[in-house]
């Protein structure tokens, strides 16, 4: 099948994972204004921001002559587990005919999902799938670690050349064909990055922030005004609550994980039950980082998003209760990005500042 | 002994169950305490403590908890509503509500009872719903359940009524329970049909009656002060009225079966479904969706109808209601609105 799917962090884990099993893969346009716009033009005014994303990068694909679009489904509450039906409607009513397959999870409609990963499986036996499965998984695992490392180092080295390499690890990645291969590129630039090592600072010098809140406007950096490299800007470290991985050991294993759910289960101190999306989880990772010695949080969320206004509501109580400070940023088409780094330095000048009177 | 008072927020699916907890109160000899109505100072004590972009409802709601604080009553009751059907739950939202409560309005002095209710459907008696009220009050669990039972007998005529075509309208204003009751028993018996139902209905002169479903739900279309008082604008301007409330639960359910994938939100889905029947009905002229300001499951909702409308060549208008929507603006939208449906209506 030639297929696509919606942009959202590292791409390339998913376009391997078509390719692999024998699929014509289109690359999914990088989220950029136009493709905002144009998702804007043509989505519900009060849908979240990254339905609208998802919008104008589908809208943007239609000239491919693509047999389907490939996205994940849910059972919610959270809105995103029914994108996909909406987006076939708008899609429809456009008069656009391509098919959305949503790869929802089996315990919802078993003989639809087994369909759908008949489907997706292609000419491919199901050894062979077994085999890309582990391929993906891995390459997903070296990215995350590679990744984590940039968010650190490049708080204290120079951005372009750390951005540099970190681009480069992921075109070197695309090509890989075997696990032998992903090890041997995931050493090869971590032992780049060795050098840049000895920029940091003694711990008690270190200025870590840790972002939680929505998945898509955490990991998609085209969306979140490059938040990350914006702290690092100003000498900070960052660590997020989302990566990929999590996402595929919650969604594909959620036996491996322990650890991750015991953090999330610290959630239930603010709020009592699962509220759908990321909401608990996000309490217990914000929790967690103050734990772990971060000294600040940033919460993102799409404009509107239903649990993550039920985190905000809490999260006053939480940030005086854990003595952490947190900034919630919502994030829409009208987010601007002078505006994102205004609040961001206030923000990171004000830890500084309380850190330096603390010291005193 | 003086009766213990507990008090009720008239907001979200009070308009859906309060003949429920009145009677429920009442056997259990405790005093209900309902909120004020709906107003700007209300409302806007309500703002001032939540988010801002939060939903207005919820707004609402959060103002509705602030007057009964200050009204001395020995508890407010706030069940957590989570789920009314098999593998549906509400919006986050709801689900997230007592926590929100707790963490964001640390002035609160009453203590909340926030009962987690998971039922199978939208009858709610179960005792497992209501063990921290039962708990909190100390009311044992055998008295507990009669009282439920009665509740929940009471509370089926009038959900049976809202079926026959009444409006909830028709009994959201009264706080009494032997006023409940009696107009209760005279619908039971009245011969006359309900105005959605009634064929004879005279529109101001010389103009056509229409049918008209307004999809929204109970606490925006309910809540006059919120809605500019919607509902009786339309009767007075010669509409019938038809809501979700009035389609059986079997049509609501055969519509959704047609969707492979149902919404996760349960009001939302029962509005699907009636959306859907009046869609098709040829004896409905136009439909309504009225939403609130920042409420998420109705921006999928709306576009969904708003798609199906067009196939259906059904007239269609989505009505935003908010904080601050100014009066004017709704009456030319819905004149508007009547005035298309009876120029088609006469072109036929």
């Amino acid at each position: 099948m030639r297929l696509s799917f919606p942009y959202m962090g590292p791409t390339i884990v998913y376009a391997k994972l078509f390719e692999l099993l024998g699929h014509d893969v289109v690359m999914p346009p990088k989220p950029d204004k136009e493709i905002i716009d144009l998702g804007v033009k043509y989505s519900p005014e009060f849908a979240c921001f990254p339905f609208k994303v998802i919008t104008g990068i589908y809208l943007k694909l239609m000239d491919k002559n693509l047999d389907a679009l490939v996205t994940s489904g849910g059972h919610g509450p959270c809105r995103a587990g029914y994108y996909g039906e909406v987006h076939k409607k708008i899609l429809q009513d456009l008069g656009h005919e391509v098919e959305i397959i949503v790869i929802d999870s089996p315990h919802d409609d078993y003989k639809y999902f087994y369909e759908v990963i008949k489907r997706l499986k292609g000419d491919s036996s199901w050894l062979q799938v077994g085999r890309v499965i582990k391929i993906v998984y891995e390459l997903t695992k070296a990215l995350d670690e590679i990744e984590k490392k940039i968010e650190i180092l490049r708080a204290y080295n120079d951005k372009g050349t750390i951005n540099k390499l970190w681009m480069q690890a992921q075109e070197d990645f695309y090509q890989i064909k075997n696990t032998a291969e992903i090890k041997e590129i995931k050493n090869k630039y971590l032992n780049k990055l060795i050098k840049f090592e000895d920029s940091i600072p003694v711990e008690a010098e270190r200025y870590k922030i840790g972002i939680i809140g929505e998945i898509y406007v955490v990991m998609e950096e085209s969306i979140n005004n490059q938040i990350e490299e914006k702290v690092n800007r100003f000498g900070f470290e960052v660590e997020r609550s989302q990566y990929l991985t999590n996402w595929i050991r919650e969604n594909a294993f959620p036996f491996l994980d322990r650890d991750l759910e015991k953090i999330e289960k610290k959630g239930e101190e603010f709020i009592e039950i699962g509220i759908g999306g990321h909401a608990q989880g996000n309490i217990g990772h914000a929790i967690n980082f103050k734990e772990e010695g971060f000294d600040g949080i940033i919460h993102l969320k799409p404009f509107g998003c239903l649990p993550e206004l039920v985190s905000q509501s809490v999260m006053d109580d939480l940030s005086e209760k854990y003595e952490i400070p947190v900034l919630t940023i919502s994030i829409d088409e009208q987010t601007a990005d002078a505006n994102v780094l205004t609040r961001v330095e206030a923000f990171l000048d004000m830890i500084r500042e309380k850190n330096y009177r603390e010291v005193m | 002994m003086k009766k213990r008072k507990i008090g009720i927020p008239r907001a979200l699916l009070y308009y859906y169950y309060f003949p429920f907890w009145l009677k429920l109160f009442d056997e259990l000899n405790l005093e209900p305490i309902i909120s004020d109505s709906t107003s700007r100072d209300l409302l806007n004590k309500g703002v001032k403590k939540s988010l801002s972009e939060i939903c207005v409802p919820i707004k609402v709601m959060i103002g509705h908890v602030l007057n009964l604080d200050q009204k001395d009553v020995d508890y407010i009751f706030m069940p957590r509503f989570r789920s009314l059907k098999k593998d549906v739950v509400l919006c986050p939202k709801f689900l997230g509500l007592p926590d929100m409560i707790r963490h964001s309005l640390p002035g609160l002095k009453t203590e909340v009872i926030a009962d987690q209710i998971d039922s199978k459907s939208d009858d709610i008696a179960k005792f497992d719903n209501h063990q921290k009220l039962s708990k909190t009050l100390n009311i044992p669990k055998r008295e507990m359940k009669s009282a439920l039972k009665k509740a929940t007998d009471f509370w089926q005529r009038y959900r049976d009524l809202l079926f026959k075509g009444y409006l909830i309208d028709d009994f959201a204003g009264i706080e009494e329970l032997e006023i409940l009751e009696e107009v209760i028993t005279k619908f039971e018996n009245d011969p006359k049909p309900p105005q959605s139902r009634d064929q004879n209905l005279e529109a101001p002169v010389n103009e056509e009656v229409v049918d008209i479903a307004v999809i929204g739900y109970v606490y925006n279309i309910f809540d006059q002060y919120i809605n500019m008082d919607i509902i009786n604008k339309l009767k007075e301007m010669g509409v019938r009225v038809h809501t979700f409330s009035m389609v059986a639960e079997d049509i609501i359910e055969k519509e959704l079966s047609n969707l492979r994938k149902p919404m996760f939100w349960e009001f939302t889905n029962k509005l699907y479904g009636a959306a859907e029947h009046y869609l098709k009905n040829d004896g409905i002229d136009g439909v309504i969706h009225l939403t609130a300001f920042g409420c998420g499951p109705d921006s999928m909702l709306g576009q969904i109808l708003e798609v199906d409308a067009k196939e259906y060549e059904k007239t269609f208008m989505t009505l935003r209601i908010d904080e601050q929507t100014g009066e004017s603006h709704i009456i030319t939208r819905i004149e508007a609105f009547i005035d298309l449906m009876r120029l088609k209506k006469e072109n036929n």
